[in-house]
């Protein structure tokens, strides 16, 4: 191969590098930049004295704390609602299953996986308001509505995390409970799921940071711009993400607008953040595997 | 020395301001009450709901009262499901639909529905004609109306918004809208596509009009409070809140509360002219 | 023993439930899209034009919008993406290439939301300033950043793909005396080329599912788009505008077209993936 070419190639990969790190600077660099006059206690508690708000014995209306709380409760509900089902599923399929069976479950997970978040919220809209005219009137967009879309949407995390997790123990580890007597079940809750807890853990916190990214899910159903703290499961809420989506196009004034640079930093911070603990969860476990 | 007087005036008005609202005493139906009401529909709407929401969760921590938009068409059919307690809609709801949900209608403004530029935009003046024609789509330089050599860029409302069925009715008299049209999803969006667009074209309700963009005379007349009060300028609408029935409870008070004195004034201060 | 049949069972309804949830959305959007479907109208409504007072609800215009931006996604990533992990993995300094990949890694935690909004208010002005025309709102906008949100899923990938490749083949052409970047081209490449149409298959269905950024800053006009720097309308930001708009009428009905639509593309590439991709591997 001609060295020009070789050349080439190299300064291509010298080149996309940059500009791949370049772009992401000048997003982060410029969220920063004009989110920064925004930074201070009154970006998420308005002009309400901190204390009162977290007493709950005043409303907070112009910060981005009622945001807050829906987005963490409707995280805490999604996933609540969706790990029993998610990590029972992936001990089934890595445990279990095999040959047919298991080459037809996780093409379903797959195919779950790949649902755009929108289809998953247009179905989530379309079914309340079925069971709203046929079932009862009570049912409406609501935070319980997003958190079982949500969980939809998060189940594959689960599912794979918990798969991956298990089925990447060396087989030396699968061997020894059952050489002592140990019952399929028992090895698998005493010895297999405690090994690969980081693993699992790691699918669970990326499901949490999926969770609380998403927009186009809780747009359709149940998210408003102005709803105060969520009161019930059955009520509307506000959420960080769609705060931010709100406020990219309707903001009033310059101070709103800095709230909703601030509420994308903080958004960034945090789903970077919870990705990051993810990540180093799985290196955990993998580099606990390979040193023993 | 200019900016201490401003600070200082303002802190005065402030004080005032809130001392009346303590003292108007509007806000007492709420005492002692709890609940949650749910308001959705038009976008103009919003900020004067928002406003009014705000005093009432301020007054009573325990009341929860949630406003979502999607335009007037999605306020109408809400409320007529049974979604929501108040459907708020720039456009009258017609006998039909009147009909079909059982609507009680509570008119509390008159609006205007104004086309607006960008502030830079010298272009600030259009007949009914040459609107007709940058939105059907056949006028589409700025040059040709005096302003900088760039294509006009047309923003316009979705299906549901009651600000566009008012535009095109009465400003566009029913003349097409092109399909190359940028969508804005609210009065809040449309007005900051134009404020950020420097060859933008479009049109939101009189209310929302402030510095970010500039309105534009149609047919010799302004779109001010004064011209849409004396019926001068023809573009002009009655904001709606519609409720299922008569409304009851904490709905009706949040209605109440509109209309008082109180109501008025916040009627006012975001551009609106309050109607009894 | 009893307790483990009965933790059987309740791992096993798990896993089927789990297994139903595609099914189910799948039942009930062709469920509530059947009378258009019935009527015979779909290839209308798949190619034609949205003129809802004319009551025309095709959605060509969006399909040809979400595979413009969508392909221009492509086209921007998966060149930059195949640099980064040559980079990762051969031609970059180990420190360097380390350091990379560890941003990478964490830039697959930037939502959408976040990279749409820095879109309106940092790329559009500027594209509308470069290229002089239209408002800013345009394919390449939504392009760019689309692309910006798919590669780091995409570098991860290849890099994953190009490291499978056994060291003895590197070492050997090392022992022929190739550069690393000969053993890249004639040993890893070659040998990865399933996990990197992987990649791209994985990348086309990302980006085709994407919602948010092109709902901010595509422009969602309801013309077929001609350049890239028109505005266009993908599938994903319809649907968000006309639910937020409406319900229960026929403009709505063709929704479930428009989500089966998207269903049926993600699909196929979830297909396309299982087929090319050896291993299973995981993607964030």
């Amino acid at each position: 191969m001609r060295a020009a070419a070789q050349r080439a190639i190299t300064a291509w990969s010298w080149i996309s590098s940059l500009l791949l790190v370049g772009a992401v600077a000048a997003v982060i660099g410029f969220l920063l930049v004009k989110s920064l006059p925004a930074l201070n206690p009154r970006l998420i508690f308005g002009s309400t004295p901190v204390l009162e708000a977290l007493l709950l014995r005043a409303p907070v209306l112009d910060g981005l704390w009622p945001a807050m709380a829906g987005t963490c409760f409707l995280v805490v509900t999604a996933v609540g609602l969706a790990l029993p089902l998610g990590i029972g599923a992936g001990i089934y399929v890595a445990e279990y299953s095999r040959g047919r069976l298991k080459q037809g479950l996780t093409l379903l997970f797959d195919l779950l996986a790949g649902i755009p978040s929108i289809v998953v919220g247009l179905f989530g809209f379309s079914l309340t308001v079925f069971l709203h005219h046929h079932l009862s009137p009570r049912i409406y967009p609501s935070l319980l509505v997003s958190a079982l879309a949500l969980a939809f949407l998060v189940l594959p995390y689960l599912i794979r995390g918990t798969q991956a997790a298990l089925e990447n123990l060396p087989a030396r580890i699968r061997v020894i409970a059952p050489a002592l007597g140990a019952t399929k079940m028992q090895n698998i809750f005493r010895v297999l799921v405690p090994q690969a807890l980081d693993g699992i853990l790691s699918g669970v916190i990326l499901a949490i940071g999926r969770c609380a990214e998403d927009t186009a899910v809780i747009m359709l159903t149940g998210a408003v711009a102005s709803a105060g703290l969520p009161k019930s499961l059955l009520g509307s809420f506000e959420a960080l993400p769609f705060y931010i989506y709100y406020i990219s196009s309707q903001y009033m004034n310059p101070k709103e607008l800095r709230q909703g640079y601030g509420a994308a930093l903080i958004l960034l911070i945090v789903c970077a953040a919870l990705f990051a603990v993810s990540l180093l969860l799985k290196n955990l476990l993998a580099q606990r595997l390979r040193v023993r | 020395m200019k900016m201490k007087w401003t600070c200082i005036g303002a802190m005065a008005l402030w004080l005032v301001g809130g001392a009346a609202m303590a003292l108007a005493g509007d806000l007492d139906p709420f005492k002692g009450e709890a609940g949650a009401v749910k308001i959705s529909g038009g976008t103009a709407h919003i900020p004067v709901m928002k406003a009014a929401a705000d005093a009432v969760m301020r007054a009573n921590p325990k009341i929860q009262i949630s406003i979502a938009g999607g335009g007037s068409g999605v306020g109408i059919k809400q409320v007529g499901e049974g979604l929501v307690d108040i459907g708020n809609s720039g456009r009258k709801p017609t006998d039909e639909e009147v009909q079909k949900y059982g609507l009680v209608l509570h008119q509390w403004a008159i609006d205007g529905v104004a086309v607006v530029v960008h502030p830079q935009n010298p272009v600030k003046a259009l007949t009914s004609a040459q609107l007709k024609e940058i939105y059907a789509g056949r006028l589409s330089h700025w040059k040709a109306l005096g302003g900088p050599d760039k294509a006009i860029n047309i923003y316009t409302r979705d299906e549901a918004s009651g600000t566009r069925e008012v535009f095109w009715e009465k400003a566009l008299a029913k003349g097409e809208i092109g399909t190359k049209a940028l969508f804005a999803a609210s009065n809040g969006a449309m007005k900051t596509a134009v404020a950020q667009d420097p060859y933008a074209i479009g049109y939101v309700s009189v209310g929302h009009i402030d510095a970010g963009v500039a309105p534009v005379a149609l047919d010799g007349v302004a779109p001010t409070l004064e011209t849409v009060k004396a019926g001068t300028y023809k573009v002009s609408r009655g904001l709606y809140s519609s409720t299922k029935g008569a409304p009851q409870g904490l709905t009706r008070k949040f209605i109440d509360f509109i209309f008082s004195a109180q109501g008025r004034e916040m009627i006012v201060q975001q551009g609106f002219i309050p109607v009894q | 023993m009893p307790s483990e049949r009965w933790m059987h069972g309740a791992l096993a309804a798990a896993a089927f439930l789990s297994a139903t949830a595609a099914v189910t959305i799948f039942i009930i959007m062709a469920a509530l899209g059947w009378p258009i479907l019935r009527d015979g109208h779909l290839l209308q409504v798949l190619t034609g034009p949205w003129l809802p007072l004319r009551h025309q609800y095709g959605i060509g215009a969006m399909i040809l919008g979400t595979l413009w931006v969508a392909g221009l996604a492509l086209g921007l990533a998966v060149p930059i993406s195949l640099g980064c992990a040559a980079f990762i993995q051969t031609t970059g300094p180990r420190g360097l290439g380390g350091l990379l990949k560890h941003l990478v890694q964490l830039m697959t935690g930037i939502p959408t939301v976040v990279y749409g909004f820095v879109g309106i208010f940092l790329l559009v002005p500027l594209v509308r300033d470069v290229f002089g025309r239209g408002s800013g709102l345009s394919i390449l906008a939504a392009g760019v950043m689309l692309g910006l949100l798919i590669a780091p899923t995409l570098i991860l990938f290849f890099v994953e793909g190009l490291a499978a490749v056994p060291r003895a083949h590197r070492l050997a052409v090392s022992a022929l005396g190739g550069t690393p970047v000969q053993q890249l081209v004639y040993v890893l490449l070659p040998q990865a080329w399933r996990a990197i149409l992987a990649g791209l298959v994985l990348g086309f269905g990302r980006a085709v599912g994407d919602t948010m950024i092109a709902l901010m800053i595509a422009g969602n006009s309801v013309a077929p788009p001609a350049s890239i720097l028109d505005p266009a309308r993908t599938l994903t930001a319809h649907i968000a505008l006309i639910v937020a708009a409406d319900f229960d009428s026929p403009e709505f009905r063709t929704l479930f077209v428009c989500g089966l639509t998207l269903y049926a593309l993600t699909s196929l590439g979830v297909v396309a993936m299982r087929r090319l991709a050896t291993k299973h591997l995981e993607a964030p």
